[in-house]
């Protein structure tokens, strides 16, 4: 099930919004397209990021792929022992396996897909 | 995915790859299962175990006629007509500039009956020219008449086909051809495969394929996709067209001066090129390391300047860490690094292959 209370892009990165504060992670169907995960990059602490710039790579047996920032703002804190305990991203991308948090200006997100449009992007792409 | 321009072909087996969970993609021109779930543990089922690829797409030509070997002979890099009757063998379609076109495996059937099996990219390609240079000669091209080609591989494939055969002796040499007596009758197969282990390529006609993937299921052989197949022939420095072998890439380049025997006096199409050459300025290296995996176009470096692309990555199950192959000038040393998207990591430069072959045992 996938949760009701963030937002996400076509590009498969979710954002979830508590004040300015925005954390930021992959969806259950990226972590599934992509299989076998060996390989997570984050940014440093301090990092900051236009919205839909790439702050980090996930990689794959089958494939690298950028991870895209659904926002501006300043990288507050960053899930670094992912890295090595990459099946926590694998199982539980929704909630233990969260990339960054991210301080933004103001407190809304900005043109992002509910979760019942990125059900419908989903499913005509499977 | 996306809606395809062309319409895909599909193997006699499409619909019990998708009852396994076989992800499906396309490739070459066909819906092939890329994984049933883990690339990795169906690559170490292979090593371990026994596993089986549906390898259908690949394209099986069949040639009869009286001087079939000698015109083979002219037109594929390797030396037929001294390959004996009931035997396979490894070798290369080249242009005649000696780059390599395709390479493929000769099954010699009888005195005067060959077939061959080719990449499924270059099915169309190599029978135009294949039909061209063996003018006179009786060709069929048989991939789409409902069989197919099941590789069945790994250590314990011996005891597979003692147990599909019911013959506790059956031990053929490696390379041989043969067949068995099955419950759904007599299958053709060969003692061949592209994954450096023990194992047998099964050639089952279009009444006996179903039924016999579903045995191979019933014997507890793991169904293995197209991903593992590239991390097992990587293992094994098996090259595969389009990454270590190319148009641009002549057979001693990539090492395989031995699917092309004969090669200094034999009269074949590249065979003047290859004696024209003069002696290669690059050859095939291994690379391995630590936790990324380096892939196809990748640039490789050496005490950080450029000296080559990296043909084909892949998670190494045996070694636990990645590897790659890339094409490197002769008589460089030093520190090897590969540029992953931007950033320069370490790599180490290895023998080939990276896990030793045990296809003979």
């Amino acid at each position: 099930m996938r949760p009701n209370d963030r937002s996400y892009l076509d590009s498969h990165e979710w954002a979830k919004l508590d004040g300015n504060i925005v954390t930021v992670g992959i969806s259950d169907f990226a972590v599934e397209q992509l299989g076998e995960l060996v390989y997570l990059d984050l940014p440093d602490t301090g990092s900051t990021f236009s919205e839909g710039e790439a702050f980090g790579e996930v990689e794959s047996v089958k494939a690298v792929s950028d991870l895209n920032c659904p926002v501006a703002g300043e990288v507050v804190e960053v899930n670094s022992d992912l890295c090595d305990n990459l099946e926590n991203l694998q199982n539980n991308p929704f909630e233990g396996g969260w990339l960054l948090k991210v301080k933004i200006d103001g407190n809304s997100l900005g043109d992002m897909l509910d979760l019942a449009a990125y059900e419908a992007l989903v499913s005509s792409q499977s | 995915m996306s809606t395809q321009a062309f319409q895909l072909l599909s193997t006699p087996l499409h619909q019990k790859h998708i009852d396994l969970g076989g992800k499906i993609v396309p490739f070459a021109g066909w819906s092939m299962p890329v994984d049933y779930g883990s690339i990795l543990n169906e690559a170490k089922a292979v090593r371990n175990d026994a596993g089986v690829f549906d390898v259908s797409h690949m394209a099986r030509f069949v040639f009869r006629g009286a001087d079939i070997a000698e015109k083979l002979d002219h037109a594929l890099g390797g030396c037929i007509t001294d390959q004996p009757i009931g035997m396979a063998r490894y070798t290369m379609l080249l242009q005649y500039d000696a780059g390599i076109l395709d390479d493929l495996l000769t099954y010699r059937i009888a005195d005067d009956e060959f077939m061959l099996v080719v990449n499924a990219a270059n099915r169309e390609r190599d029978w135009e020219l294949l039909t061209e240079r063996l003018s006179g000669i009786e060709c069929s091209d048989l991939t789409e008449d409902g069989g197919g080609i099941l590789a069945l591989q790994g250590p314990e494939s011996l005891n597979v086909m003692r147990k599909l055969s019911g013959d506790a002796n059956f031990a053929p040499d490696f390379l041989a051809l043969g067949e068995i007596e099955t419950e759904f009758g007599t299958l053709f197969f060969a003692r061949t495969g592209y994954t450096g282990e023990h194992g047998y390529e099964l050639f089952p006609s279009a009444e006996q394929i179903v039924p016999l993937w579903t045995a191979l299921m019933s014997l507890d052989v793991a169904p293995v996709g197209l991903g593992s197949r590239d991390i097992l022939r990587l293992e094994a420095a098996l090259p595969l067209y389009g990454h270590e072998i190319h148009e641009k890439i002549t057979p001693f380049d990539a090492k395989l001066r031995f699917g092309v025997r004969g090669w200094k006096t034999r009269d074949f199409v590249g065979g003047d090129a290859l004696r024209a050459l003069p002696e290669t300025a690059v050859h095939l290296i291994g690379l391995s390391c630590e936790k990324r995996i380096p892939r196809e176009g990748y640039s490789v470096m050496c005490n950080g300047e450029v000296v080559g692309t990296i043909c084909s990555g892949a998670m190494s199950v045996v070694l636990g860490h990645p590897i790659a192959t890339a094409y490197v000038p002769k008589n460089i040393d030093g520190d090897f690094s590969i540029d992953f998207r931007g950033k320069p990591l370490a790599a180490n430069c290895v023998a080939l292959p990276f896990v030793p072959h045990r296809s003979r045992d």
